[in-house]
C-alpha cells in the first residue's frame, strides 16, 4: 500500500509491503541504515525509533500502519540528539556502538519526556536497550551528563 | 634493512613456531619511568563520531547495485538424512536468482558447508539467493525438505559414555599427583558444572560477497580480515592478492568471527554463481544455533594439601562439549599454571554432541576453568579455616610451573593487596547478616597470556597538511585499538591524536596486522605503528633541520610544533610540512618477536560483593573490585571500558546466561533474548577498576593486553561470594534463582 510519512523532517511517499517492518522501510528503501537490527523479534532495542515522539521498536512496527506519521531516527539531528551524542562520546557509552543508535533515540524519548531524570528512571527508560559490549556506566553517565546541559 | 627470525608465539595458551619479516629499528624504547604523552591519557574514540550519529558503515549495512540477499535452509533436526529436497522448485520462484543444496559449496573446516547428514539442529542444509528477502523466503518455503530423524547425543554426560571425542583427550601430569595424594594432610574433592555461554555480539555474523572475473571482494564483519582472506583464498584456489577482505565496522565478535566464517564462503559462492553481489545475514537464532559459544564444562578436582594451604596435589578432569567443532580451549590451563603445586594430573575430554561447533568466547576455556579451580580453592579454604586470599598468596610462584619459565613480569601479589584494600576484604565477615538477605565477598585470580608478537605491520604518511594517516592491516571489533593505535602515533609525531586519520578493516590497505583477539592485538600492532611514526618522525625532524638550521638532535616534535632544545624555535610543524607539496613524508614498522623463554602473561585479582535474597533466590552482584597487571595502559579510558565489558559479560555467565537444550528434541529452546538473557543497564554494578602493571620490562612499549583478562576471575569471585553469603555451595552455574532456592531448600 502507498503510505506518507514525514522522517527526519522530510516528506516520504512510498509503496509498503504488507508485512514490512519500518526498519526494513528505513534501511532498505529510505537507506537510512543508521537504526540497527540485532535481534528482529523486538527484544534487544538497537532498533530504537521515535514514531510520533514515543520510542518503538521498529523491527516490530509495520511500515504500512506509519501512514501519516512523524519518524525521528538516529539521523534526524536536533540539539537534544547532538547533546547526547557528544555525551556518548565523551563518557564512552559505547563499545562496537551497534546499539548506540538505539540507546540514542530512547534516550531522547526519555529527556523529552523527563528533562531531568534520577539515576532510576535513567535505569528504567534504558533497560530495554540492550549492549553486549557492557558500556552501561558510559551510557547511563552520558544521559545524566545531556540532561545536565552536556 | 629486513631480515627473517624465527619466533615462538602464544596464541590463546596454544604455541606455534614462526618465520617473521622484521625491520632492523633503531626506534628508542621509552624509559620505564617515562610517561611519553599522550600515552596513558584519556583519549576518545577516533571512531566515534561516525558511531554515534548512524554513519558508521557496518558490514550489515552494505549495499551494493544489483545486491541479492540470502536466506538459509536448516535442519530443525538434531541428527537426519535429508531424503529430498526441490531445488528446482524454488529455483521456479519469482525473484530467485540461485537454489544451492548438499555438495554445492566449498567445505569449511573440513565440513560439507551445505550436508544432507546434518548433525545439529541449525546445520546449514541448502541456500537461496533472491531480489529480496521476501522472494528469497518464498524460495525457502518451496524447497519442500524431507527427512529422516535419527538417534541424536546433546547431553554432555551421554557424549562422554559414547567416547566420541572430537578430538584425542590430553592426559598430562608432573609429580607424583597419587603418591603426593596419599600424603596430604587434607583431601577435597569437589565437582564443577558450567552453562554453554553464547557470544550474541550485537551485530550477527554476516557477509556481503562481490565476487568479479578480477578477484573477490568481502565484506565481512570478522575479526581477522587476513585470516577471513586466507580462508577464502584456500576455499575458492584464488590467489589472495585477489581477495580483498573489508571490515569498516564492526558490531562485536568476542570470539566467534574470527575470519569470514561459513557465511562468508556461502555468500562468495552464491555470488560467483549469481554473478552479483550478495548478502548473507544471520537471524538471532542462527546467532545461537549455529555461530559458536562457550563450551559447557564438567570439571572435578581432587585437591591436596598442608594445614596451612599449601598445595601438595591436583588431580584435575574436565569434560568439554564441543558440539561439532571448535578446540580443546585451555580449560586446565590455570590448574597447571597458576599457583605453585609440584604434583597435577590433568585430564581433558573433548566431547562430540549434535549441537552447533564451539567457538572461542573470550578467555575459552580458561574463564571457566578458572571459575571451578577458584571456587575448588575457596572450599579447601574453608575446609582448613585459612583466609581465601591468604591461600593464594601462600602458593604464590614465581615462575611459571607449566613450562618452567620465568615471567617477563608478575605483579599477582601486588594485585591481593589492592583489591583487598579497595574490596574491604578484612572486614568481609560483618557484611553478612542473618535476615532475608544475605551478603558476601569472594575473590578470585586472573592467569591469561597476552603478550602479543610479530608479524604485525603498520604505515604512516604524512603531507603538506600536516596531519598524519596511519594505515594499519587490523580491523577494530568495537574494543577501541584503532584509538589505541593512533595515542601511540601521537607520542612520536607530537601531534594530537584527534589530529591522526587511521585507515584500518581492509587487506588492500596495509601490511599484515593481528587478528582482534587472544588479548594480542595491541600488544601485537603498537610498536609497529611506533616504528613506522618514528621513522616519520626522524625525516621530519631533518626536514626541519635543513629549514631552520638547527641540528636535528636538538629539535622535537610537541604538541604540534617543532621545537628546539634551547627554546628559541617554536614553529607549527605545518611551517615544514607545507613545503613537501604533493609529496609525502612516509614510515613503515613493523614488530619484533617477545624475548625467548620467558613466560609472557597478565594477572590480577577480583572481589565481588553480592547480596541473595533469600525469599526470592535472586542474586545481585553489589560491587565488583577488579584489579589487573596488563602492562602499561595506553588509554586509561578504554581500558575502563574493556575491564567494564568483561565484568558485565562475567556477570551474566555467573547469574542468567545459560543455553538450554530440549533433551526431546535436542534443539536449542532459548536462541534469542527473551530466553537468554545477557546483563541490561539495571545489572550494572559499582565497578572499581585499578591497574597495578607498571610497563612490562622486558616487553615491546611494555604492554600486555587486556581483552580477555578482566572477564577470567568474574564468575569465580561471585561464586565464592555467594558462598560466603549462603554459607553453602552452589556447584553449577548461573546462579539463578531457581537454583539458590533449591540449594536453600536442601541445606
Amino acid at each position: 500500500m502507498r503510505i506518507s510519512l514525514n522522517v527526519n523532517d522530510q516528506e516520504q511517499a512510498v509503496e509498503a509491503d504488507g508485512g514490512e517492518s519500518l526498519a526494513e522501510l528505513l534501511r532498505t528503501r529510505l537507506e537510512l541504515t543508521g537504526t540497527k537490527v540485532a535481534c528482529g523479534e523486538g527484544t534487544c532495542g538497537s532498533c530504537t525509533v521515535l514514531l510520533d515522539g514515543r520510542a518503538v521498536l521498529s523491527c516490530l512496527t509495520l511500515a504500512a500502519a506509519c501512514d501519516g506519521a512523524v519518524v525521528r531516527t538516529v539521523e534526524s539531528g536536533g540539539p537534544l540528539l547532538e547533546r547526547l551524542q557528544q555525551a556518548f562520546t565523551a563518557e564512552d557509552g559505547f563499545q562496537c556502538g551497534f546499539c548506540t543508535p538505539g540507546q540514542l533515540m530512547s534516550a531522547v524519548a526519555l529527556l523529552e519526556r523527563t528533562p531531568h531524570p534520577g539515576r532510576d528512571e535513567i535505569v528504567q527508560a534504558m533497560s530495554g536497550n540492550l549492549c553486549r559490549c557492557g558500556a552501561y556506566e558510559g551510557i547511563g553517565r552520558a544521559v545524566a551528563r545531556a540532561a545536565e546541559g552536556g | 634493512m629486513a631480515k627473517l627470525v624465527k619466533t615462538e608465539a602464544v596464541v590463546e595458551g596454544r604455541t606455534e613456531e614462526r618465520w617473521t619479516l622484521v625491520e632492523e629499528d633503531a626506534t628508542p624504547e621509552w624509559a620505564l619511568d617515562a610517561t611519553p604523552r599522550p600515552v596513558g591519557e584519556p583519549a576518545t574514540r577516533l571512531t566515534a563520531a561516525a558511531r554515534v550519529s548512524g554513519a558508521a558503515r557496518y558490514t550489515s549495512d552494505v549495499r551494493l547495485p544489483g545486491q541479492l540477499e540470502t536466506l538459509v535452509l536448516r535442519s530443525p533436526h538434531a541428527n537426519a538424512l535429508l531424503v529430498s529436497i526441490d531445488l528446482d522448485a524454488a529455483r521456479g520462484v519469482p525473484g530467485v536468482r540461485c537454489a544451492i543444496g548438499p555438495g554445492d559449496a566449498p567445505d569449511f573446516d573440513g565440513q560439507p558447508l551445505l550436508t544432507d547428514k546434518p548433525q545439529y539442529a541449525g546445520a546449514a542444509v541448502a541456500a537461496i539467493a533472491a531480489d529480496s528477502q521476501a522472494a528469497a523466503a518464498a524460495g525457502l518455503e518451496a524447497l519442500n525438505p524431507k527427512w529422516e530423524a535419527l538417534g541424536f547425543v546433546t547431553d554432555l554426560d551421554q557424549a562422554l559414555e559414547r567416547q566420541d571425542f572430537l578430538e584425542p583427550p590430553s592426559d598430562e601430569e608432573r609429580g607424583d599427583v597419587e603418591a603426593a595424594m596419599r600424603e596430604a594432610a587434607t583431601v577435597i574433592e569437589v565437582e564443577y558444572l558450567a552453562p554453554a555461554q553464547m557470544h550474541n555480539s550485537m551485530e550477527p555474523h554476516c557477509a556481503v560477497a562481490d565476487w568479479r572475473p578480477d578477484g573477490l571482494t568481502m565484506w565481512s564483519s570478522t575479526q581477522g580480515i587476513y585470516q577471513g582472506r586466507s580462508q577464502l583464498s584456500e576455499a575458492f584456489g584464488l590467489d589472495p592478492d585477489k581477495v580483498r577482505v573489508i571490515c569498516e565496522y564492526m558490531g562485536g565478535g568476542f570470539g566467534s568471527k574470527f575470519g569470514c566464517g561459513p557465511e562468508g564462503i556461502l555468500a562468495a559462492e552464491l555470488s560467483r554463481r549469481c554473478k552479483r553481489p550478495v548478502r548473507l545475514v544471520y537471524s538471532r537464532r542462527d546467532e545461537n544455533l549455529t555461530a559458536g559459544f562457550r563450551t559447557p564444562a564438567r570439571v572435578s578436582f581432587k585437591i591436596g594439601a598442608e594445614p596451612d594451604g599449601t598445595l601438595v596435589a591436583i588431580e584435575a578432569s574436565a569434560v568439554m562439549g564441543m558440539g561439532t567443532g571448535g578446540w580443546a580451549y585451555p580449560i586446565l590451563e590455570t590448574t597447571k599454571s597458576l599457583y605453585a603445586c609440584p604434583n597435577v594430573h590433568a585430564m581433558v575430554l573433548p566431547v562430540r554432541q549434535n549441537l552447533g561447533a564451539a567457538a572461542a568466547f573470550r578467555a575459552p576455556g580458561v574463564m571457566e576453568g578458572t571459575w571451578a579451580l577458584e571456587q575448588a580453592l575457596d572450599e579447601l579454604a574453608i575446609e582448613l579455616d585459612v583466609d581465601p586470599l591468604d591461600l593464594r598468596r601462600r602458593n604464590h610462584t614465581d615462575v611459571d610451573p607449566g613450562n618452567g619459565r620465568a615471567y617477563t613480569s608478575k605483579r599477582l601479589l601486588e594485585s591481593y593487596d589492592k583489591a583487598a584494600e579497595l574490596a574491604g576484604w578484612a572486614s568481609r565477615d560483618e557484611l553478612r547478616g542473618e535476615g532475608r538477605i544475605r551478603r558476601g565477598m569472594g575473590c578470585a585470580s586472573q592467569y591469561w597470556w597476552g603478550g602479543g608478537g610479530p608479524p604485525a605491520y603498520a604505515d604512516v604518511r604524512i603531507g603538506a597538511t600536516g596531519k598524519p594517516v596511519l594505515s594499519v592491516g587490523m580491523q577494530d571489533l568495537g574494543t577501541g585499538s584503532i584509538t589505541a593505535c593512533a595515542v601511540v602515533a601521537a607520542e612520536r609525531l607530537g601531534v594530537a591524536v584527534s589530529d591522526i586519520t587511521v585507515r584500518a578493516g581492509d587487506t588492500d590497505l596495509a601490511g599484515h596486522g593481528p587478528f582482534s583477539g587472544g588479548s594480542m592485538t595491541l600488544a601485537s600492532i603498537a610498536p609497529a605503528v611506533r616504528s613506522a611514526a618514528h621513522h616519520v618522525r626522524t625525516q621530519l625532524l631533518d626536514l626541519a633541520s635543513d629549514m631552520f638550521e638547527i641540528a636535528a638532535a636538538d629539535l622535537d616534535l610537541v604538541d604540534g610544533e617543532v621545537r628546539s632544545s634551547d627554546g628559541t624555535l617554536r614553529r607549527p610543524i605545518v611551517d615544514v610540512t607545507e613545503k613537501l607539496g604533493n609529496a609525502w613524508v612516509t614510515g613503515v614498522g613493523s614488530r619484533a618477536p617477545n624475548p625467548q623463554g620467558l613466560a609472557v602473561n597478565t594477572f590480577g585479582c577480583q572481589i565481588a560483593q553480592v547480596a541473595v535474597d533469600t525469599l526470592t533466590g535472586l542474586v545481585t552482584v553489589e560491587r565488583v573490585v577488579a584489579v589487573h597487571d596488563v602492562g602499561r595502559i595506553v588509554n586509561p579510558m578504554g581500558a575502563r571500558s574493556q575491564v567494564l565489558g568483561g565484568v558485565l559479560q562475567g556477570i551474566g555467565f555467573a547469574l542468567t546466561e545459560e543455553r538450554v537444550v530440549d533433551p526431546t528434541t535436542g534443539t536449542v529452546l532459548n536462541p534469542g533474548f527473551e530466553d537468554y538473557k545477557i546483563p541490561t543497564i539495571a545489572d550494572l554494578p559499582e565497578v572499581v577498576c585499578e591497574f597495578v602493571g607498571e610497563p612490562d620490562p622486558r616487553l615491546a612499549l611494555g604492554i600486555k593486553g587486556l581483552g580477555e583478562p578482566p572477564i577470567i576471575p568474574t564468575p569465580g569471585a561471585i561464586g565464592n561470594a555467594v558462598a560466603h553469603a549462603l554459607g553453602m555451595r552452589i556447584r553449577e552455574a548461573p546462579y539463578t534463582p531457581r537454583r539458590v532456592l533449591e540449594a536453600l531448600e536442601q541445606a
